[in-house]
C-alpha cells in the first residue's frame, strides 16, 4: 500500500471514529432511588463570579448558592415566601417587621444563632450599603428583643421586607465569620475548599437544624461556556448542569439526560423608549407600540423559535407570582390586521418597499440587543425583523456584546425598543416595575425612567405596592400596574415567559428546579445506586 | 552584552509606559460604567442609584480619569496594580495566579510543537513535491487554517464524550491537561513546519550544503548539520512569536477548557469592564513579549556564530 493510500485510511477511519463513536447514554438506566451514606456529585455551575472582599462579598452564596448559609425565609419555586431561620414574623405599626427565630439553630462552628448574630451579620451588615440596601436598612434598624426575638425597621416605610429577604445576598452568617474566604452559615452543607474560576466543595453538615441532607459532598466546577458544560455533562464528569439553552435541550434529551425545567421565572421583553428625540421619538405614539405588540406572533415565537422551552405569557412578572391576580394582565392578541389598521389610520402608509411612512419619514425603528449580552437573544431580533415588516414596520437591529455596552446606548437614549432577559429573584413583585418605570419615588433607575417610564397613571397605579402590608393585596396592585404598562400604555411589551433549564444525569434525584437559580436547595438531591 | 540586554531592559520602561496609557485610556473609554456593571451582576438586575452610587465609592471611580491613572501608575510602580473590580482582590496575585496556569499548558505546547513542526517541515523539504510532502504540506494548511474553537470541540466530542478517555475541560488531574495542550499545540505546529520546511529548502540549495554533499556527508548529517542548522535563524524568529501568543493567553482555548488562564481572565475582565485587570494583563503580555524578543536576539548569536549581538561592528 502506497504512502498516500495509507494516510489516507488513517483518515477515513478517524472520520468514521467520530462520526460512529458511542453516544453518552446519560448514565441513565433509570436504576432504584438507593441513597447511599457516601453520596458525592459534581455540579456544572455557570461563571465563578463571587465577590471575595468588602461588604459585598458573597462566596458559596450568589450567584451559585451552595447552601452554606440562610435567609430568615425562603422563597419557594411557586414564589412563596417560606420560613427558614424565622419560624414566624408578622407586621407592626407603624414600619416594624418582627422576626422571630426559629430555636435550636447552631452555626457550623458550633456558635447558636440567635437575635444578636442576625443584627450583626445581616441587618447591620446590610445597613452599611449606601442606602441601607433594598430592605432599607439603617444603623439602628435592628433591634434585639429577645434572644430569639428581633425587630427591624427599614429607615423609609417598604412594607416588602420579608418578601425581600429571601434573596441570598441577605444571608445570616455566623459571627465572626467570613463570608469572602471560608463562609460559615447554618446551611445543610458547609464549605470545603474553593478555587477561584475552577471549583467550589461543600460537605453536608451532619447538625443541620433539618433534615440531614443525602448527599455527603458537593462539588461545583464553574464553566462559563455553555457548550462546555454541556459537553462535560454529557462526558460524564459532572452530574447536573445550571443552565441549558433551548437549543440544546432536544440534544440531551435524546443522549438520555433529563433536562427539568422550572416554573417561568424569567422573561424576554421589549422595553419601548416613548420619550425618545428625533429620530427616536416614534414610540412616543401609543398606535404604533400597539400594532407593534399585535403584529408580533408569540405562539411561533415559542414552539420555532425557542424550540418550546418557554411560554407565550405576556408579563415580565412571572404569573406564578402574581397568584390569583395574573388574569388582570391579558397582554395583546396576535392581530397583525388590526395592526395594519392602526398604522393607517396613525398616518403611517405603505411605501413603495413595503416599509411604511409619515411626512416622507420611514417607519424604521432600532432595536438594541445586549442585556446579558447579544447572544442570549439571539435568534429572537431576527424573528422580530421578519414579523414586524409582514405590517410594514422597519427594525434596524443593534447588537451589543454585553451588558455594559448595552447600558451606555439606555444611558444616551439611541434606541427605540430595547430588548431586556429579567428574572424575578424574591417575592417582591413590585421591585421590578418599580425600579424601572416609577418615577415617585427615590429608588427608581433614573436611565430606566428616563426612556420609559409610562407616567402619572402607572405611578398612581403602583406607588401604594411598597407599603401595602398585605402581600395578596400588593400582588393586586403590581398586577393592575402590569395591565397599566402592558395592555394600555405598551411601554412594556412581553414577547415570552422563561424557565431555567437543567440538565441532569438520570442518577440525579430529588432535584427541584428552581425558577430562580440563586435560590435552589440541594439537600434533598441525592444518587441512585449503581452510578 | 550585558549593556545591550541591560539597554534592552530600560527600553521596556517607555513602552510598558505607553501600554499603559493607551490601555487606561482606551479601556475607559469602552462605553459601559464598570459601577453600573458590578452592581447588577451583584443584584441579577439593573442596579438602583444607590447600588450604582456605593460600587462607584467601592471600585474608586470616583475622580477624572487623569487622576485615577495617576493614582494606578504610582501604585503600579510598586507593584501594586490596584483591586480586581470583579472579586474586589489584588491584582497581582490574580494575574500571578492565572499566568502560572496558562505556562502550564504554553510551555508543553511550544514543546509539542516543535516536536511536531520541525521532523515535519524537515521531511516535508527533503521529500518536496514527493506525496509525503504533499499530504504534510495539506496537513498543516489544514492545522494553520482550523479555528482553535472548532479543534478543541472535536476533540471533546471525540475524545471526552464518544469515547469518555479525557475529560472534557477543567483543571483536575494529569490527564486533564492533554486536550488544552494538544489543542493550542497544533496551530503553531502547522504554522512552524510550513516555516520549517521553506527555511530547510532554501538552505537545501545553498552551495556550502553541495559542498557538504560533494564531500561524501552522509544525506542526515547534511540535513541535520547544514540544512537545519542555517535555517534555525528565521524558524527561532517564528518560535518566539509563536511563544509570545501562548503565554500571553489563548483566550478562546481557556474558554472552552474552562482554565483558569490569562486568556480566560482576559476574556472575563473585558466582559466585567474590571479595568486593572485589563490593564494589568496589557502590561503582563506586553513585558511577555519583549522578554521573549530578547531573548530570541541573544539566541541568534548563539545558533550563528556571525551574528554579534550589541556589537557596534
Amino acid at each position: 500500500m502506497s504512502y498516500v493510500r495509507k494516510v489516507g485510511l488513517v483518515l477515513v477511519l478517524a472520520m468514521v471514529a467520530v462520526a460512529c463513536g458511542g453516544g453518552g447514554d446519560g448514565d441513565g438506566g433509570g436504576q432504584a432511588a438507593q441513597p447511599a451514606a457516601n453520596q458525592e456529585i459534581t455540579v456544572g455551575a455557570g461563571d465563578d463570579q463571587y465577590v471575595r472582599e468588602g461588604s459585598s462579598a458573597n462566596l458559596a452564596v450568589q450567584p451559585v448558592n451552595a447552601n452554606i448559609a440562610e435567609t430568615l425565609t425562603y422563597l419557594s419555586p411557586t414564589y412563596e415566601v417560606r420560613p427558614l431561620l424565622a419560624e414566624r414574623w408578622e407586621f407592626r405599626a407603624p414600619n416594624t417587621w418582627r422576626f422571630h427565630l426559629r430555636p435550636g439553630v447552631r452555626f457550623h462552628d458550633g456558635q447558636p444563632l440567635n437575635a444578636q448574630a442576625v443584627k450583626a451579620t445581616l441587618f447591620d451588615r446590610v445597613a452599611q450599603q449606601r442606602g441601607g440596601g433594598t430592605i432599607k436598612a439603617g444603623p439602628s434598624s435592628a433591634v434585639v428583643v429577645d434572644d430569639l426575638t428581633i425587630d427591624f425597621t427599614p429607615t423609609a416605610p417598604n412594607y416588602r421586607v420579608p418578601e425581600q429577604v429571601v434573596h441570598p445576598s441577605n444571608v445570616v452568617y455566623a459571627p465572626g465569620s467570613d463570608p469572602g474566604n471560608r463562609p460559615i452559615g447554618t446551611g445543610p452543607f458547609r464549605f470545603v475548599e474553593y478555587q477561584p474560576k475552577e471549583r467550589l466543595v461543600v460537605e453536608r453538615n451532619p447538625d443541620y437544624w433539618g433534615d440531614e441532607a443525602k448527599l455527603s459532598r458537593i462539588t461545583f466546577r464553574f464553566y462559563p461556556d455553555a457548550n462546555a458544560r454541556r459537553l462535560a455533562l454529557e462526558a460524564g464528569d459532572v452530574d447536573i448542569i445550571l443552565g441549558v439553552s433551548g437549543p440544546d435541550v432536544k440534544g440531551l434529551k435524546s443522549r438520555g439526560f433529563e433536562v427539568p425545567t422550572s416554573p417561568v421565572g424569567s422573561y424576554e421583553a421589549m422595553y419601548a423608549n416613548i420619550h425618545g428625540a428625533p429620530p427616536h421619538d416614534i414610540l412616543q405614539d401609543n398606535a404604533v407600540r400597539t400594532a407593534i405588540s399585535m403584529a408580533i406572533d408569540r405562539r411561533e415565537l415559542v414552539e420555532n423559535v425557542l424550540e418550546g422551552q418557554a411560554t407565550a405569557d405576556q408579563t415580565m412578572i412571572p404569573p406564578t407570582a402574581l397568584g390569583r391576580h395574573r388574569s388582570k394582565i391579558t397582554g395583546s392578541p396576535f392581530d397583525p390586521a388590526r395592526a395594519r389598521t392602526l398604522l393607517d389610520n396613525a398616518g403611517w402608509r405603505p411605501g413603495a418597499d413595503g416599509i411604511r411612512e409619515k411626512n416622507g419619514r420611514k417607519l424604521t425603528l432600532q432595536l438594541v440587543s445586549g442585556f446579558g449580552g447579544a447572544e442570549i437573544h439571539r435568534p429572537i431580533p431576527t424573528y422580530l425583523q421578519s414579523q414586524l415588516r409582514n405590517v410594514g414596520i422597519g427594525i434596524d437591529v443593534v447588537e451589543r456584546p454585553d451588558s455594559a455596552s448595552y447600558q451606555s446606548l439606555i444611558d444616551s437614549g439611541s434606541g427605540d425598543l430595547f430588548l431586556e432577559r429579567g428574572s424575578q429573584n424574591d417575592a417582591n413583585v413590585g421591585f421590578l416595575p418599580v425600579l424601572l418605570f416609577y418615577t415617585g419615588g427615590s429608588g427608581a433607575s433614573a436611565q430606566y425612567t428616563k426612556l420609559f417610564a409610562p407616567g402619572p397613571r402607572f405611578d398612581e397605579i403602583i406607588g401604594p405596592s411598597v407599603t401595602e402590608p398585605d402581600a395578596d393585596k400588593a400582588q393586586s396592585i403590581v398586577a393592575d400596574a402590569m395591565h397599566q404598562i402592558i395592555d394600555v400604555d405598551h411601554v412594556v411589551i412581553p414577547l415570552a415567559g422563561l424557565f431555567q433549564i437543567y440538565g441532569a444525569k438520570k442518577t440525579v434525584q430529588g432535584f427541584t428546579p428552581h425558577p430562580s437559580f440563586i435560590s435552589l436547595r440541594w439537600d434533598g438531591v441525592s444518587l441512585a445506586s449503581g452510578r | 552584552m550585558k549593556r545591550y540586554v541591560g539597554r534592552r531592559i530600560l527600553l521596556l520602561i517607555p513602552t510598558l509606559f505607553g501600554m499603559s496609557i493607551l490601555t487606561f485610556g482606551v479601556s475607559n473609554l469602552t462605553p459601559g460604567d464598570p459601577a453600573f456593571t458590578f452592581a447588577s451582576r451583584l443584584a441579577n438586575r439593573p442596579a438602583t442609584p444607590d447600588e450604582v452610587a456605593q460600587a462607584r465609592e467601592d471600585l474608586g471611580l470616583e475622580g477624572g480619569l487623569v487622576t485615577r491613572y495617576v493614582r494606578w501608575a504610582g501604585n503600579a510602580v510598586q507593584g501594586d496594580l490596584g483591586i480586581s473590580f470583579s472579586t474586589r482582590l489584588p491584582v497581582r496575585p490574580e494575574l500571578v495566579q492565572a499566568a502560572k496556569f496558562t505556562l502550564q499548558l504554553a510551555i508543553p505546547a511550544a514543546l509539542l510543537a516543535l516536536l511536531i513542526a520541525v521532523p515535519t517541515g524537515v521531511v516535508s523539504a527533503v521529500r518536496r513535491n514527493r506525496p509525503a510532502d504533499q499530504v504534510l504540506r495539506v496537513l498543516s494548511l489544514a492545522g494553520a487554517s482550523m479555528p482553535s474553537f472548532w479543534l478543541a470541540l472535536l476533540l471533546v466530542v471525540l475524545l471526552a464524550v464518544n469515547y469518555s478517555l479525557l475529560p472534557a475541560a477543567g483543571r483536575a488531574g494529569t490527564e486533564s491537561y492533554v486536550l488544552p495542550i494538544v489543542t493550542l499545540a497544533l496551530a503553531p505546529a502547522a504554522v512552524l513546519a510550513r516555516f520549517t520546511r521553506s527555511a530547510v529548502l532554501e538552505t537545501l540549495t545553498t552551495e556550502y550544503v553541495v559542498a557538504a554533499r560533494a564531500k561524501g556527508a552522509g544525506e542526515a548529517v547534511v540535513v541535520v548539520r547544514h540544512a537545519l542548522r542555517n535555517a534555525l535563524v528565521p524558524l527561532v524568529t517564528a518560535v518566539g512569536n509563536s511563544l509570545g501568543h501562548l503565554v500571553g493567553g489563548a483566550a478562546v482555548v481557556e474558554t472552552v477548557f474552562v482554565w483558569p488562564g490569562i486568556g480566560r481572565l482576559m476574556v472575563e475582565a473585558i466582559l466585567q469592564r474590571d479595568y486593572p485587570v485589563i490593564a494589568g494583563i496589557v502590561l503582563y503580555s506586553g513585558a511577555v513579549f519583549a522578554v521573549i524578543s530578547l531573548v530570541v536576539d541573544l539566541l541568534y548569536a548563539v545558533i550563528d556564530p556571525r551574528i554579534r549581538v550589541g556589537s557596534d561592528a
